[in-house]
């Protein structure tokens, strides 16, 4: 894992590097005004670009080592509090979307898996399959023209309230609910035929506690797995939606950062992503564990 | 009121049943006629797999089911507890357990019926518990979707029924099944049936996952509790050596039909259905020289007659008359059979 995140981190700042723009003249703001040999050896030097690379990733490096991402060359503003400014906005996106997927995709799995081939199978497969194939930026166009332009319902962007939460939330989430509604889908069905819910009718227990206690937990694995997988593509849709919907987000500053050549918090915003995504999975194969006590086994008894 | 209602049935469905009563008490399960039938498409070509059964068992009874994979068994088994496949359906029969038409009852009113009246033991022990509950909330589970009771109250009662079946309770409550040996398990799954004291249970090859000694323990435990508690039990198996060692009667099933039944004493000692016969003799038995061949059943095991009697193809004894169902004929005393061979044999030695 501190490998992954270790290479990760030499990735990012070889790309940084190996980018065509210079961030000096950005900085220098040389499109509009005229800006001297001098002036631009002095900045270089001061940005440490005057060393070698192998000596500015050590730098940076140790930096981050003590939690220090570096300032902003644009804002001059640490990364650190650029990225904690904007780090709860992009959460509150995450979790909307989460929200609306769960929403989703909990009862048209289940609703599927318990009367498959029947309407609500249908229903669901013909939304998986809009759900897949639906770009979620022209997804969130059409929730603006529709929602925000053509019937004034909800806001078409900005943050801060409920309803200003809806548009986004739902573009984000909409196409991963279509998938993981399939995927309960699926893995319902499997369970559902098992041996022990047979059982478990043969001992009179109630079709509903066999559905949510028993099948389901067992139906989450194969859904936990790809959701750890996925978690780079909810942020990484996240950057769309928030440069759509206009929320000062981390992806909108990702973005921002790409543009200006603002490395310290490109690689501040990669950096943490990677991290983030790389623990996350850590905790998803943790969770493994407590939905089903049997995965730990091997590693205990063999000790 | 129901419970008069019951009682009127009872004595009604003995009337009925008088000239086969094995024992004087009324039976705890009755199957008439019933045939189970799969359905290719809506609309399809009907296929019967359990053709017209008759079968009855009375409190305290073990009935033995037996007959080669593919016969039917296991269906039979699974239709009484309603809990067939949903490309099997029950197309013509009764199910009666204490005079009361299973077949009638919703889905809910089953359920109330299952586990609690009704108890089953899998074949599969390994999968008669959810893999990742622990056993005691799996049985506090069971004992709370049945009577109102709460949780320390049935948490008692599974510890009571653990100790019943000589396990280590308070270890076996918190313990997952796969910590479980395979025993232990099935012993498990045996207190987990007999928790409710059903009228019947239903052992589908209780001990064929198991090796010998366990599941004879197993039996043991089984026999010994049905007598505490007086139940009936259907034991399903292909182990001819447990039925006969086991069970008060038999019944012989080939392709969906039962070609003989009756007291096992009487079946093991003087059989007269063919397959019966070649099914005994298939048997292996401990003498001291080693037999150079098994004495095997002709023809492919599952080969099953469309028309008349199933065995009819791998018969010794076929004759013209076999592509018409054999009806059941009384055999000695406590023992029917099927056959048209046999009818002809005693038609000729009546003559």
């Amino acid at each position: 894992m501190v490998l992954v995140v270790l290479f990760l981190s030499i990735f990012t700042f070889g790309l940084m590097k190996m980018a065509p723009g210079d961030p000096v003249l950005a900085i220098l703001n040389s499109d509009e005004m005229i800006v001297t040999d001098a002036d631009q050896a002095k900045l270089r030097s001061s940005l440490g670009f005057d060393q070698p690379i192998y000596v500015q990733y050590g730098q940076w490096m140790i930096g981050v080592m003590q939690l220090d991402l570096g300032t902003s060359y644009m804002s001059g503003k640490p990364v650190w509090n650029e990225i904690a400014e904007r780090l709860p906005i992009t959460l509150q996106l995450t979790a909307g979307a989460l929200l609306v997927m769960v929403g989703i995709s909990v009862p048209l799995g289940v609703l599927s898996a318990r009367y498959p081939g029947k309407w609500p199978d249908q229903i669901g497969r013909i939304f998986a399959l809009i759900g897949a194939s639906i770009p979620s930026f022209w997804l969130g166009l059409m929730l603006i023209y529709i929602f925000a332009f053509k019937f004034q319902i909800f806001p078409s962007g900005g943050m801060g309230s409920v309803s200003q939460m809806i548009l986004p939330s739902i573009t984000l989430g909409f196409t991963l609910a279509a998938v993981y509604a399939r995927l309960l889908r699926a893995g319902l069905i499997e369970t559902l035929s098992k041996d022990y819910i047979r059982a478990g009718r043969a001992r009179g227990v109630k079709e509903w506690r066999l559905l949510w206690l028993h099948a389901f937990r067992a139906a989450l694995i194969p859904v936990m797995t790809v959701f750890g997988l996925s978690l780079g593509s909810l942020l990484g849709g996240a950057v769309v939606v928030e440069i759509l919907f206009s929320w000062p987000g981390l992806g909108s500053m990702a973005v921002d950062a790409i543009l200006s050549r603002d490395y310290p918090v490109i690689q501040g915003y990669v950096l943490l992503t990677g991290v983030l995504v790389v623990v996350l999975n850590l905790l998803v194969d943790l969770s493994y564990y407590l939905i089903d006590p049997r995965i730990n086994q091997g590693k205990r008894e063999s000790g | 009121m129901s419970a008069v209602m019951t009682l009127t049935k009872e004595i009604a469905t003995e009337k009925e049943n008088e000239k086969d009563a094995l024992f004087r008490t009324s039976p705890v399960l009755e199957i008439k006629n019933l045939s189970i039938s799969l359905y290719e498409d809506k609309g399809g070509e009907e296929h019967r797999l359990v053709k017209k059964l008759n079968l009855s068992i009375r409190p305290g009874e073990m009935l033995g089911l037996a007959g080669e994979s593919g016969s039917g068994k296991s269906l039979t088994a699974s239709a009484i507890l309603g809990l067939l496949p949903k490309s099997l359906s029950v197309s013509e029969g009764q199910i009666l357990i204490r005079g009361q038409d299973l077949l009638n009852l919703s889905e809910k009113e089953m359920g109330h019926l299952r586990g609690k009246e009704i108890a089953y033991i899998f074949q599969n022990y390994q999968d008669s518990f959810t893999p990742f509950i622990k056993i005691g909330r799996q049985l506090v589970e069971a004992l709370r979707s049945h009577d109102k009771i709460s949780k320390p109250e049935a948490k008692k009662q599974a510890l009571l029924w653990l100790e019943r079946v000589k396990l280590p309770a308070e270890q076996i409550f918190s313990s997952y099944p796969h910590q479980l040996s395979g025993g232990q398990l099935q012993r498990a799954s045996l207190a987990a049936a007999l928790m409710f004291e059903p009228v019947l249970i239903i052992a589908d090859e209780p001990t064929t996952a198991l090796d010998v000694l366990t599941g004879e323990k197993v039996l043991d435990l089984l026999a010994g509790l049905q007598k505490e508690l007086n139940c009936a039990v259907l034991l399903v198996s292909h182990d001819l050596k447990h039925v006969l060692k086991r069970t008060d009667s038999m019944a012989v099933m080939y392709g969906g039909q039962i070609v003989e039944k009756g007291a096992t004493k009487s079946l093991r000692e003087n059989p007269r259905h063919p397959y019966t016969k070649l099914l005994l003799k298939a048997r292996p038995i401990l003498r001291y020289t080693a037999l150079e061949k098994f004495a095997a059943i002709p023809g492919e095991p599952g080969l099953i007659a469309k028309e008349g009697c199933t065995f009819a193809l791998r018969c010794p004894l076929s004759f013209e008359q076999c592509y018409m169902v054999p009806a059941m004929q009384p055999a000695g005393r406590f023992q029917w059979t099927a056959c048209q061979a046999v009818d002809r044999e005693k038609v000729d030695t009546n003559a």
